[in-house]
């Protein structure tokens, strides 16, 4: 936590950046996050377990208000230095225009606070999946080596093995009584860094592939539609499925084809923007078995 | 009045026995939208034409669906007819009711409804269809030509004398190739300097041929009927236009011993050089490598040593500070004629290729009687460094058994070239010929797995070696050779007779694998061409589009795509003239319009979609949005080919496929 | 099911059963449609139940597409391409390959079953591997039933 303050008080004054995004919490104890422009405010910034915003979010062109700030540093946990390494792969952003602070992270909560701890019953269940928890590529790495996160009651490997043990009739039923209750706010793809088109698809409306209304039909349409789309890009910094105000478990969805992707063709959304996406790619070997 | 007008085709008894013509057409005149909708015997016929024709002036029509055969069959006569009407030619769209449903199913019912269903959906879908014109690109009618040898010379001629420009550009001092290197050619043993040289002269007196040799493409940029390249002309040191080739300073250049390339090293060179007698252009060149007063300025001497060639220079041709230049053209065809290399036994393979693997058994090329095909010719030419005697390259005798083994490299997948090189069979038959013609008590003997004698003359010349010119003919491979006394003795087997064969040689003729050059990959790279999996360039398909590449413009002659013998390369180099001729014959280049466009506003700038192009179509611009600028994709309508790849890779669908769209096919899918 | 034979049947195509599956098939215009074709010019019979749609290439199949077409009340969905290298436009299949198959892994997790959604490479000469394809198609159709997975859906929808 000192060493982020440091840095940040470090570059604001030095004139590096024009601002510094990073974690600080409310007078309720919720985590939130911080632009600071001062180097004086430096000392609101904070890092611990309840710091599970992916702010690489505030790096999308679209958020020109944020550009408009001038140059910045992003605190970034490893999750977050995936997805800010997604978006220079898709060439959104200039490595030079930003500073990236690391932070080597445990694990942390399924909610942003007020309580801190991290335990098997607090900690987010996307932490175990979590291939590297040392931010790579970035300026400034600062923390302590913390120990890997505890294992969670809710355990998403599993939970996934179970839902593929059943009948594929059990698992629609499954899938239909969270997407029936989808309202389609998209607060899934608002907090996702990786959901950058100027114009999502389910927002087309000549022709109109995604229903808009919260309907099944059209609900089911816009998750496979968001889940392809993610494959091999997603990150797992889980917060699709905690921005969800219905809780579907997207959380599920993501894990399940990462593996795939990675299974099927050895690819990981890493944290080198010069490795190619999968789906643009080819291999010559590539798996065809399911085709007769 | 408007509305979409059907027309159902009984095709004779085709589609009218299985299917109901008169109920679809009856069905589909109840489809909102439908303002017309009749059925007939014969729709492509002139009286059908006639029907549509009558039917689009009257009503007004904005689209038409014909209910008929498969659109492989009469699409286009069908989008002529509305072209003859007057409407535009894409707004046409065929239902196939005939090949996809009347001619398979017997069931009446449902091939009625299948059809109805059908043309229903083709109704729904046209209705979204745009009138699309035909793209015309201007064209630059001046061609060129990469790599001089008797491919590249044969495009080039056959393009200059269909009256169009032609830059042919080659990388040595000298245009001739391989093919001015081999002493006699099979099957009919002409030689091959005599076929050639004619041809090399032709070139360079042709008014419409710019010859540049001791040059480089260093860049090609731009699309079909539009490039530019960039080339180096590298630097002689010699003011072409003033040398009249007297040859005075070759004669005094005081350096005298570089192993000549074009003797494959078994020949000495001048340090100012012309590669060989017949070269042409006949300027010589200062190879800085050699030269005494290059070496000096390399070093940072102030002094210029030498000098000699100044001296004997009658023209003051001579220019030590002569630079390389580098010139841009603009181009409209490019024909790649690059040629090959002969695969090196020697244990250090090119960096490019680590899939090669030396020859162990036969001394990773340290060996020295042991040669390569390039090699022996050299030794037969009579203007070679022996005169056209062969003799052994460690002493200098005559051999009295010389061993030629053939697939060396080549059919091994062990060693990274699993293809055959085609030309080896042939060349050993001819090398084994000569060599018995050179020395009468000499014996050839041809160590072989097969002998592949496919062209014209081909099988008879080889019977007349093992026939008339004595060559031993054994089945079988050589496990492993090595020196033994002065001669080197080869281990094999000879299958036929399941006997071992222990044979001391006086000398060993290797037919190793034709390869592409090492620097292909390169050049590809520049032309945005592919290679394939050996690294020959990829052709756009191997049996219908054997002289093209994916990239538009960008044609291939020779063994640069595969190992060619010389007519076959002069075949293919004729039919790429063909290629560019009908190129350039056109005013204007016209391509179907049915091509990707990207919508600037809403491309966010991944390219991905440029990723997935396999025609290297998508271009960068810069957009001004709202003040500030970003990088967005580009379609460049004279490079896509309209495969649709790049729409379904793009998350927003920003782009779109032209005749193929999301609203086509969305209502098309909704339609059924 | 049974599996009596029906006097009119033609050889090859399923039985005739109450449940007549409703197949959309998206098809290359190259390989799979001119493939198509030429069972056409066979005469090879094949069940009634496929409407095909054409693309210039499985390249531009997008999963959206199948989507759509099983939202519309399809029972099954063929997709059926050139095979990998022979590509009219080179690559276009090899994209649409590792598309499929991640679509594909995704629909089985959600509960799609399967045996609805069928891939197949299918060259211009091999009209008999269509006419095969097509009604293998529609007998395991036959067997599976309507489509388990939208009818819930619609009812649900509809209301």
């Amino acid at each position: 936590m000192k060493e982020i303050r440091e840095v940040a008080s470090a570059l604001l004054s030095g004139g590096q950046v024009d601002w510094v995004l990073g974690y600080e919490e409310d007078a309720k104890g919720l985590v939130k996050p911080a632009f600071i422009t001062d180097p004086a405010q430096a000392a609101r910034l904070i890092f611990d377990p309840r710091c599970v915003h992916n702010l690489a979010v505030y790096l999308l062109p679209g958020r020109r208000h944020v550009r408009a700030l001038g140059r910045g540093a992003l605190v970034v946990k490893a999750c977050d230095a995936r997805a800010v390494a997604g978006l220079l792969r898709e060439h959104q952003l200039q490595r030079d225009e930003l500073v990236l602070i690391g932070v080597r992270c445990g694990g942390v909560r399924q909610d942003p606070g007020p309580d801190a701890v991290l335990n098997e019953e607090s900690v987010a269940a996307r932490c175990a999946l979590c291939p590297e928890r040392t931010p790579q590529r970035v300026d400034h790495l600062v923390g302590p080596e913390l120990p890997p996160p505890p294992a969670g009651n809710r355990d998403l490997l599993r939970e996934i093995a179970e839902l593929e043990a059943l009948t594929s009739e059990a698992r629609f039923a499954f899938w239909s009584k969270h997407f029936s209750r989808c309202v389609r706010c998209h607060a899934c793809r608002q907090v996702c860094p990786l959901c950058n088109c100027t114009r999502c698809i389910a927002d087309k409306s000549q022709p109109q592939f995604i229903e808009a209304a919260p309907h099944l039909r059209g609900n089911l349409a816009w998750n496979i539609t968001r889940a392809l789309h993610l494959a091999g890009r997603c990150v797992g910094c889980g917060e699709c499925e905690r921005a969800c105000p219905v809780d579907i478990p997207l959380a599920l969805i993501n894990a399940k084809l990462s593996h795939f992707m990675h299974e099927c063709y050895a690819h990981e959304a890493s944290e080198d923007p010069e490795q190619p996406s999968p789906i643009g790619d080819f291999r010559s070997d590539d798996d065809q078995e399911f085709i007769r | 009045m408007g509305g979409v007008g059907v027309f159902v085709c009984h095709c004779g008894e085709n589609i009218g026995k299985s299917v109901d013509c008169v109920r679809v057409a009856e069905a589909l005149r109840q489809h909102p939208g439908v303002s017309h909708a009749v059925d007939y015997k014969y729709m492509c016929s002139e009286p059908g034409q006639a029907l549509m024709r009558q039917a689009i002036q009257e009503k007004g029509l904005d689209a038409v669906v014909v209910a008929a055969c498969s659109p492989h069959m009469h699409e286009k006569t069908f989008r002529k007819a509305m072209a003859a009407a007057g409407m535009n030619p894409f707004l046409c769209e065929m239902a196939n009711i005939r090949e996809h449903c009347s001619w398979i199913h017997d069931d009446r019912e449902e091939a009625t409804q299948k059809a109805i269903a059908l043309t229903t959906s083709t109704v729904e879908r046209v209705r979204h269809n745009r009138a699309l014109e035909t793209i015309r690109i201007p064209i630059e009618r001046r061609a060129l030509v990469i790599g001089g040898g008797v491919a590249g010379i044969q495009a080039a001629l056959d393009i200059a004398e269909a009256g169009y420009e032609v830059l042919l550009v080659e990388r040595q001092p000298s245009i001739g190739g391989h093919m001015s290197a081999l002493s006699e050619t099979f099957p009919t043993l002409d030689c091959s300097q005599c076929i050639l040289t004619p041809r090399m002269v032709e070139v360079a007196q042709h008014p419409k041929i710019r010859l540049l040799a001791y040059a480089e493409v260093e860049e090609l940029s731009g699309y079909v009927g539009n490039f530019v390249a960039t080339i180096r002309r590298k630097a002689r040191s010699v003011i072409a236009e003033r040398c009249n080739g007297c040859g005075a300073c070759l004669e005094r250049c005081p350096v005298k011993k570089i192993p000549n390339e074009f003797e494959q090293g078994m020949g000495k060179r001048s340090a100012i050089y012309v590669p060989f007698p017949q070269a042409v252009p006949n300027i010589p060149t200062i190879d800085r490598e050699g030269c005494l007063r290059f070496k000096a300025r390399a070093r940072g001497s102030t002094k210029e040593p030498c000098g000699k060639c100044v001296e004997a220079c009658g023209r003051d041709a001579i220019d030590f500070d002569q630079s390389d230049e580098i010139i841009t053209e603009k181009i409209g065809a490019v024909v790649v004629a690059t040629g090959y290399e002969l695969y090196r036994i020697a244990q250090d393979q090119p960096p490019e290729s680590p899939q090669l693997q030396g020859y162990g058994e036969y001394g990773y090329g340290e060996v020295p009687d042991v040669i390569d095909g390039l090699h022996f010719e050299r030794l037969a030419s009579a203007s070679g460094p022996t005169g056209g005697k062969i003799l052994r390259p460690s002493d200098g005798r005559e051999p009295k058994t010389v061993a030629f083994l053939q697939c060396i490299g080549s059919r091994d997948p062990a060693k990274g070239m699993a293809y055959c090189s085609k030309i080896c069979c042939m060349y050993v038959a001819k090398h084994a010929t000569l060599y018995a013609h050179k020395v009468h008590d000499g014996q050839p003997v041809v160590f072989y797995m097969d002998v592949r004698a496919g062209g014209k003359g081909y099988e008879e010349f080889v019977r007349r070696t093992i026939v008339e010119d004595r060559a031993q003919y054994i089945r079988g491979r050589v496990s492993r050779l090595y020196r033994a006394g002065d001669k080197v003795r080869l281990h094999a087997f000879d299958t036929l007779s399941a006997e071992p064969v222990i044979l001391d040689a006086d000398m060993v003729v290797l037919a190793t694998a034709v390869r592409p050059r090492s620097d292909a990959r390169a050049l590809a790279q520049r032309l945005q061409i592919s290679t394939d999996e050996n690294g020959f360039f990829r052709e756009a398909h191997p049996k219908l589009r054997p002289v093209e590449t994916n990239t538009a413009g960008v044609f291939l002659a020779g063994a640069c795509q595969a190992p060619r013998d010389i007519p076959d390369s002069v075949a293919m180099a004729s039919a790429v003239a063909g290629k560019v001729v009908g190129l350039f014959a056109k005013e204007m280049l016209e391509r179907e319009p049915i091509v990707a466009m990207v919508q600037a506003q809403l491309c966010i700038g991944c390219f991905n979609c440029e990723r997935a192009c396999p025609y290297g179509a998508i271009e960068h611009v810069t957009l001004d949005d709202h003040g500030a600028t970003r990088e967005v994709a580009r379609v460049n309508p004279g490079k896509c080919m309209g495969c649709g790849t790049c729409q379904a890779i793009c998350r927003s669908k920003c782009v779109e496929l032209e005749g193929y769209t999301d609203e086509q096919i969305f209502a098309a899918i909704m339609g059924l | 099911m049974s599996q009596e034979s029906h006097p009119t049947t033609p050889e090859g195509a399923p039985h005739p059963e109450p449940f007549q599956p409703k197949i959309v098939a998206f098809v290359c215009n190259w390989c799979t449609y001119a493939g198509a074709d030429l069972a056409g010019t066979s005469r090879l019979k094949m069940a009634a139940n496929t409407r095909l749609i054409r693309l210039p290439c499985t390249g531009r199949i997008d999963p959206l597409f199948i989507t759509k077409a099983f939202e519309q009340g399809a029972d099954g969905v063929i997709v059926s391409g050139c095979h990998p290298a022979d590509c009219h436009y080179a690559t276009g299949n090899l994209h649409a390959r590792r598309r499929f198959a991640v679509y594909r892994e995704l629909m089985a997790f959600l509960g799609i079953d399967l045996r609805r959604l069928v891939f197949s490479w299918v060259s211009a000469s091999e009209g008999r591997k269509w006419a095969d394809l097509v009604n293998e198609t529609v007998r395991e159709l036959n067997a599976l039933g309507p489509r388990n997975a939208y009818p819930a859906v619609d009812r649900e929808g509809d209301q």
